[in-house]
C-alpha cells in the first residue's frame, strides 16, 4: 500500500456497494476502506483518518445524518460526500454540513469528479 | 353533536368535534432529543453555506463571517435552480417548464438554542424585516410570479435542524392553493365590493370571541372553521394586500403581535411544534383591493391522514372559541 494514496472511507450498510466503490475507486488511485454502520465508521473516523469519507444516509442504528454532525464535530476539514439512494434528503438542511450530495448510481462519474474536486482542494 | 363549519374564503368544510373538546393540557408535546454535533448554521461556520444574499448587524463589510445577527442564504442543494429560462412548453394536454426558482434559508439567530417564542421582539422584527428585503430584491427578477415564506418548527412539524430557521421560496407560478385563495377573495369582492378578510376582522372585533390578541395595527384571531386545533391567524387591521408595502413602524407593531402571539401559543401547548406561512399577494397582482396578506400558523397536534387526503375536510377536536379563550388568557412569563 503506497503511503502517498488517499484514503477514502466508505459508510454504508449494502455490501454490494463497497464492492463497487473498492474495485472503482481502487482503480482511481484511491485506498479504500469500507464499514457497515454510523457506528464503526465513527470509530474508525478516528484511528484511520481518512482524507474523505462517503457517507450513505439511511442506516439502520445511527443515520448519516447523525454521523455526519459527529464527524464535522471532530474534523470539519475533512470532505465528507452523502451518497443516498434518495435524492429528497437533499432538502433536509441537515445534510448542509456535508461537503457533497450525490444521488447514488451505478455510473460512478459525479462520485468520482465530486472526490477528485474535494480531495484536491483540501491538498491546495 | 359535532358541527359543520365553512371556511367563508376558500369555502373548505370543517367538522369540530365539540364533544371531544379537547383542551391544551391534552396536547402533551414531549420535548425532542437535541441531536448535538456539528451546526452548519451556527456563527463560525459560515464557510459551510452557501454564501449569504442578506445579512444584518455586522460592525464590517466581510460578508460569510461571524459577528452578524441574520443571515439569509441561498439552499446549498435546491430542488429549483436559479439560473435559466423557464422554456414553458405543452406536452399534448400537459404543461411544463424548467424548474427555476429561488430557495433560501433564513438563519434567524447566530445562537443554536436561540427559539423564536423567546428571542426579543428586535430580533423578531429583524426576522420579519429580511422577509421583507428579500421579497422585495427577488420581486425584481421577472420570471417568478409568487414567493411563499414559511417556518417548520422542530422535526414533527418538517424542521430537520433545530437552529432557528425560516425559508423562502420564490416560484414561476402562483402555487394553486394561494391561486384558488385570491380566486374566492375575488369572487366575494365582486359580490359585495369589500375585501373578506376586511369583513371577518370587523365582525371578529365586535364579537371578540375569536381574538387572541391584538394591537393598534394587527390582530391574532382563531378562525372560524380552523383545520386544527390552536390555529390562528395574523392579520393586519388596516386593508393591505402586499407585506413588501410594511415600513419600518409597521414592522415594530408586526414584530411585537407576532412576539406575543408565539408566546401565547408555547404557553399553551409547551414545545409544540408548527408551520406557519405567509400569504401575500402575487407579484403581477400588487396592492390588489380584493386580498389581504396575513401569517397562518398552524401548530401540528394532529395527524392529516385518509380522510383529510381524500375530502379536503378537516376534523377539529377543540373549537376556535376555546382556543382562543385559553391562548388569550394563559398566563405569560415576562
Amino acid at each position: 500500500m503506497s503511503a502517498d494514496k488517499k484514503k477514502i472511507l466508505v459508510v454504508d450498510d449494502e455490501e454490494h456497494i463497497h464492492l463497487l466503490y473498492k474495485e472503482e475507486l481502487e482503480e482511481e488511485g484511491y485506498e479504500v476502506r469500507s464499514v457497515l454502520s454510523g457506528e464503526e465508521a465513527l470509530k474508525l473516523f478516528d484511528s484511520y483518518a481518512p482524507d474523505l469519507v462517503i457517507l450513505d444516509i439511511n442506516m439502520p442504528g445511527m443515520d448519516g445524518i447523525e454521523v455526519l454532525r459527529q464527524m464535522k464535530q471532530k474534523r470539519p476539514a475533512t470532505p465528507v460526500i452523502l451518497s443516498s439512494a434518495y435524492p429528497e434528503y437533499k432538502q433536509d438542511l441537515a445534510s448542509w454540513a456535508s461537503d457533497d450530495y450525490i444521488v447514488k448510481s451505478f455510473n460512478l462519474d459525479e462520485l468520482k469528479r465530486s472526490i477528485k474536486k474535494h480531495i484536491e482542494k483540501n491538498n491546495a | 353533536m359535532p358541527e359543520l363549519r365553512r371556511d367563508p374564503i376558500i369555502g373548505r368544510w370543517v367538522i369540530i368535534a365539540k364533544e371531544r373538546g379537547r383542551r391544551p393540557t391534552d396536547f402533551i408535546i414531549a420535548e425532542e432529543p437535541v441531536r448535538g454535533g456539528f451546526c452548519p448554521l451556527c456563527e463560525g461556520n459560515e464557510h459551510t453555506t452557501p454564501h449569504e444574499v442578506l445579512a444584518y448587524g455586522r460592525s464590517h463589510f466581510a460578508p460569510d463571517t461571524p459577528g452578524w445577527s441574520l443571515r439569509v442564504v441561498p439552499n446549498k442543494f435546491p430542488a429549483l435552480v436559479i439560473e435559466g429560462d423557464l422554456d414553458k412548453e405543452g406536452e399534448g394536454i400537459y404543461d411544463k417548464m424548467n424548474g427555476i426558482g429561488a430557495h433560501e434559508v433564513i438563519i434567524e439567530t447566530p445562537r443554536h438554542d436561540d427559539v423564536l417564542h423567546q428571542m426579543p421582539v428586535a430580533q423578531i422584527k429583524l426576522i420579519l424585516m429580511s422577509y421583507r428585503d428579500r421579497m422585495l430584491d427577488l420581486m425584481r427578477d421577472m420570471r417568478f410570479r409568487y414567493i411563499i415564506v414559511f417556518k417548520n418548527f422542530k422535526r414533527a412539524a418538517g424542521a430537520s435542524l433545530e437552529h432557528s430557521h425560516s425559508q423562502l421560496i420564490a416560484l414561476p407560478i402562483v402555487p394553486y392553493l394561494i391561486q384558488e385563495e385570491i380566486n374566492s377573495c375575488l369572487r366575494y369582492f365582486d359580490y359585495k365590493e369589500r375585501c373578506v378578510f376586511c369583513d371577518i376582522i370587523r365582525q371578529e372585533l365586535a364579537t371578540g370571541s375569536r381574538i387572541v390578541c391584538e394591537n393598534s395595527n394587527f390582530i391574532t384571531i382563531c378562525p372560524f372553521a380552523p383545520r386544527s386545533p390552536f390555529e390562528m391567524w395574523l392579520l393586519p387591521k388596516r386593508h393591505l394586500s402586499t407585506y413588501t408595502d410594511l415600513d419600518d413602524s409597521m414592522l415594530d407593531s408586526l414584530a411585537q403581535i407576532f412576539s406575543e402571539t408565539m408566546k401565547r401559543l408555547n404557553a399553551a401547548i409547551p414545545n409544540v411544534p408548527y408551520n406557519y406561512m405567509l400569504h401575500t399577494s402575487p407579484l403581477k397582482q400588487l396592492n390588489i383591493e380584493h386580498y389581504h396578506w396575513h401569517i397562518e400558523i398552524m401548530p401540528k397536534t394532529t395527524m392529516v391522514a385518509g380522510f383529510e387526503w381524500g375530502t379536503g375536510f378537516y376534523i377539529n377536536t377543540t373549537p376556535p372559541e376555546e382556543a382562543a379563550k385559553f391562548l388569550r388568557e394563559v398566563r405569560l412569563l415576562v
